[in-house]
């Protein structure tokens, strides 16, 4: 009898617990309405422990922060980051502190961050973000303002980067790299076309984006090769808004005020359209595998390839690796003779979730890789991901030939290109809604479905409808 | 859960106590089994029902999931009715319907006839076969399938080019994206749909074809008289379930086509998806997913009260 009240007491105990811990693990809901189960993207999560090097013992009169702090990022930039021992030196001045860094594609990032934003839990103490992505997250809420710490770093940074972090006047990231654009091209390509082949020269090749077109037709003409890729169906405005930006242009206004249909906004989009019509450029999808194929072609390739700095890691590393010494690096064309050659498009920064429990060390991490010189130009040097960090580029590491790209000093020519990139309004709170109208509208017009006008119209119409804006 | 309650119980405590009274005691009385079965009500209530009542009263309001919420009214719902997009998926999801349904639960139901002939040697094996495609991956599936239909150098397009056919834009056009999503709906759901008309098959005794073939009904005649509308109600549950998941495609969207091109392949679920998780707009997500309820809900109604009745 003893023993079967035991028993039934004791299966009620455990029932509880399970109970208890299947509540425990779920936590608060984070949604309320029925979430989908699947996710588009391939999950890679791996965790990885950078172990503390061997304490130094430094007397200080301010006590330094401890403890661990976790960082998620995806894998291209957390191993230029690791690789050439940036967080060695971080932990030569910061013993005790420990990073641990989960590796999320940029696409969990962005389902987990703002999950865990919502929940109040779950979030990490630093989370690299793009900037498209960013604003979205500071009108958000749940990011720590970070006006005060990053105040003495407002002039030392790209100028243009600090827009997208900020509401109301207040800062809730931190810069860490840019995406100025220039032209890759072929040299192989242009020489064969009879065209100068050498960076200034085609640089005024391509001064405008008329030169360009003329360009492009000499090279099919000659060659029988496509300009660059710039997919109809499919397309989703990535080349288009390196127009705008060029133009210090953009979705709004300095006001805030949509612009999508905008005269200047439509032009641009008749202007990349001249493109399709001339029939100059491929229809391979970005970051497909013909696309890839294509830029690493040696018998039937594209000639060039408009793009911000850190598509020269990708090109070096596994999209094209044997191409090397075919590749150079020109000017962005501008929109007319004389105006900017240059736009962003990407780059990223670091954010502080208001969560986390480590702030200390994490604002000591961000502001330890951000804003030394040191550390910036380590992450360059190792995956050409370009710091937007203005005091790194009087170093020598700035004036070493790249042999990927016939010995041009392209680092010099990244640099050139960032100190002009203007104040555009391409990224803020509403980026990636709008650009999912406004590549709706680039397919219909470049599909021949509607003109430029009547489908940025109908885009901007629907825009102002979801989110308000005016 | 009363009538395992009422099993567990001894006779003699049957007799006990006032009806009312008798309830509580009967609860009482098997509050091991209910301890037992509530794991799964325990979640269901924190899990199913919580969300879809929050939702209902998300829906009169603005919210981003972190600040607070701002009554609205019927505002989420006004809205939704001049989305243009909201409506295309909608209507994406009766295209979807019509391209890929009838022909999926036919040859669902042909392979299942022919499976179930004792004529098939080795059934067993081409049922595998078959169901195989439904317990892969979707996402992993929704890639190859991308690899399979590029237009340049896909291997579909190489071999159609073997007869000379010219490259087919599977993925960038509005139709043809759509034929290949339904492609790879009716690869990854044919199986499952076979093997529901397989299990319905076996319920139908065989004496009555073998009578009509003594008759000199010929085996044409034997399936459209005899097996097809024995399997009514069958079909009928297959196609209910085929219509929920043509408005109800996620996995296999966001792999193989992305919603596009022009929007044409996105879904009720997909763009709702967006509006709660990608733009935070959690309130007019609970709308549409109320009146996307409902129209389902319609839908299946007039499904099981056209096709589902029993012809006397």
């Amino acid at each position: 009898m003893l023993r079967a009240r035991t028993l039934k007491l004791a299966s009620v105990i455990l029932l509880g617990a399970i109970v208890l811990s299947l509540l425990a693990a779920c936590g608060p809901a984070p949604t309320p309405t029925p979430a989908a189960t699947a996710t588009p993207v391939v999950i890679t999560k791996e965790v990885q422990v950078v172990v503390t090097a061997t304490p130094v013992p430094k007397p200080t009169a301010v006590p330094k922060p401890k403890g661990k702090i976790t960082v998620w990022m995806w894998k291209a930039t957390q191993d230029s980051i690791v690789n050439p021992g940036v967080v060695k030196d971080f932990n030569a001045e910061y013993p005790d502190i420990q990073v641990e860094w989960v590796t999320y594609n940029p696409q969990d990032v962005y389902q987990k961050l703002p999950l865990a934003l919502q929940a109040g839990t779950g979030a990490p103490d630093v989370a690299y973000v793009e900037d498209s992505h960013v604003t979205k997250y500071v009108y958000l809420g749940g990011l720590m303002d970070l006006t005060d710490k990053v105040k003495p770093y407002l002039d030392k940074m790209n100028a243009y980067k600090w827009s997208t972090v900020m509401k109301d006047g207040k800062y809730y990231g931190m810069p860490m790299d840019s995406g100025p654009v220039v032209t890759y091209y072929r040299r192989d390509v242009f020489k064969k076309a009879g065209l100068a082949d050498d960076p200034d020269g085609v640089s005024k090749l391509v001064a405008t984006w008329d030169d360009y077109l003329k360009t492009c037709k000499t090279i099919k003409d000659k060659t029988g090769y496509n300009c660059f890729s710039s997919n109809k169906a499919n397309n989703y405005g990535r080349l288009y808004e390196m127009m705008l930006w060029q133009q210090g242009l953009g979705y709004t206004n300095a006001k805030g005020e949509l612009t999508v249909d905008s005269a200047e906004n439509i032009a641009t989009l008749e202007k990349l359209g001249e493109f399709w019509k001339a029939n100059l450029v491929s229809d391979e999808l970005e970051w497909t595998d013909n696309w890839y194929a294509e830029l690493a072609s040696l018998d039937k390739p594209v000639a060039s390839l408009v793009e911000a700095a850190w598509m020269g890691v990708f090109l070096k590393t596994w999209i094209a690796p044997g191409t090397a010494g075919k590749w150079g690096v020109a000017q962005m064309p501008a929109m007319k003779a004389g105006q900017v050659r240059t736009a962003n498009d990407g780059g990223s920064g670091f954010v502080i979730p208001e969560q986390s429990k480590n702030k200390d060390a994490a604002w000591a991490f961000v502001e330890f890789v951000c804003t030394r010189n040191q550390s910036v130009n380590k992450f360059f040097a190792a995956g050409d991901i370009f710091p937007s960090l203005e005091s790194a580029y009087n170093d020598p590491l700035y004036i070493e030939p790249d042999s990927f790209f016939g010995g041009q000093m392209t680092r010099m020519a990244y640099v050139n290109a960032v100190k002009q990139i203007p104040k555009a309004y391409v990224y803020g709170q509403y980026y990636q809604e709008i650009n999912g109208y406004v590549g709706t509208a680039i397919q219909k017009f470049a599909t021949g479905k509607m003109s430029a006008a009547d489908a940025l119209k109908e885009a901007g119409a629907a825009i102002r409808k979801q989110t308000g804006l005016k | 859960m009363t009538r395992l309650a009422t099993t567990l119980k001894s006779p003699s405590q049957a007799k006990r106590g006032a009806p009312r009274q008798g309830l509580w005691h009967e609860i009482v009385k098997s509050r091991w089994a209910y301890v037992f079965i509530s794991p799964f009500y325990i979640l269901f209530a924190i899990f199913f029902l919580y969300p879809v009542l929050l939702s209902v009263y998300l829906s009169f309001n603005e919210w981003n999931g972190l600040g607070p919420m701002k009554f609205v009214g019927l505002a989420n719902f006004e809205r939704l009715l001049d989305d243009q997009v909201f409506w295309q998926a909608m209507q994406n999801g009766v295209i979807l319907f019509f391209m890929y349904v009838p022909i999926m639960t036919s040859l669902a139901l042909v392979l299942a006839v022919i499976l179930n002939s004792k004529r098939v040697h080795g059934f067993q094996f081409f049922r595998t076969l078959i169901f195989m495609p439904y317990i892969t991956n979707k996402v992993a599936a929704g890639f190859t399938f991308r690899l399979l239909l590029t237009t340049n150098n896909g291997i579909v397009n190489l071999l159609l080019g073997v007869f000379g056919i010219p490259p087919v834009p599977w993925l960038q056009d509005i139709w043809w994206a759509r034929v290949s999503l339904s492609l790879l709906i009716v690869w990854a759901w044919l199986g499952y749909n076979m093997v529901i008309m397989l299990a319905g098959l076996q319920t139908i005794p065989g004496e009555l074809t073998e009578a009509a073939q003594l008759d000199g009904a010929n085996p044409a005649q034997a399936f459209w008289h005899i097996t097809i509308p024995l399997m009514r109600p069958v079909i009928l549950f297959s196609v209910v379930l085929s219509t929920m998941g043509s408005f109800d495609l996620f996995a296999e969207i966001q792999s193989l086509t992305g919603g596009g091109p022009m929007r044409a392949t996105i879904t009720p679920i997909v763009y709702i998806f967006g509006q709660a998780f990608t733009n935070f707009r959690l309130g007019a997500a609970s709308a549409m997913s109320y009146v996307y309820f409902a129209f389902i809900f319609i839908l299946t109604l007039l499904q099981v009260r056209y096709f589902g009745r029993e012809e006397s």
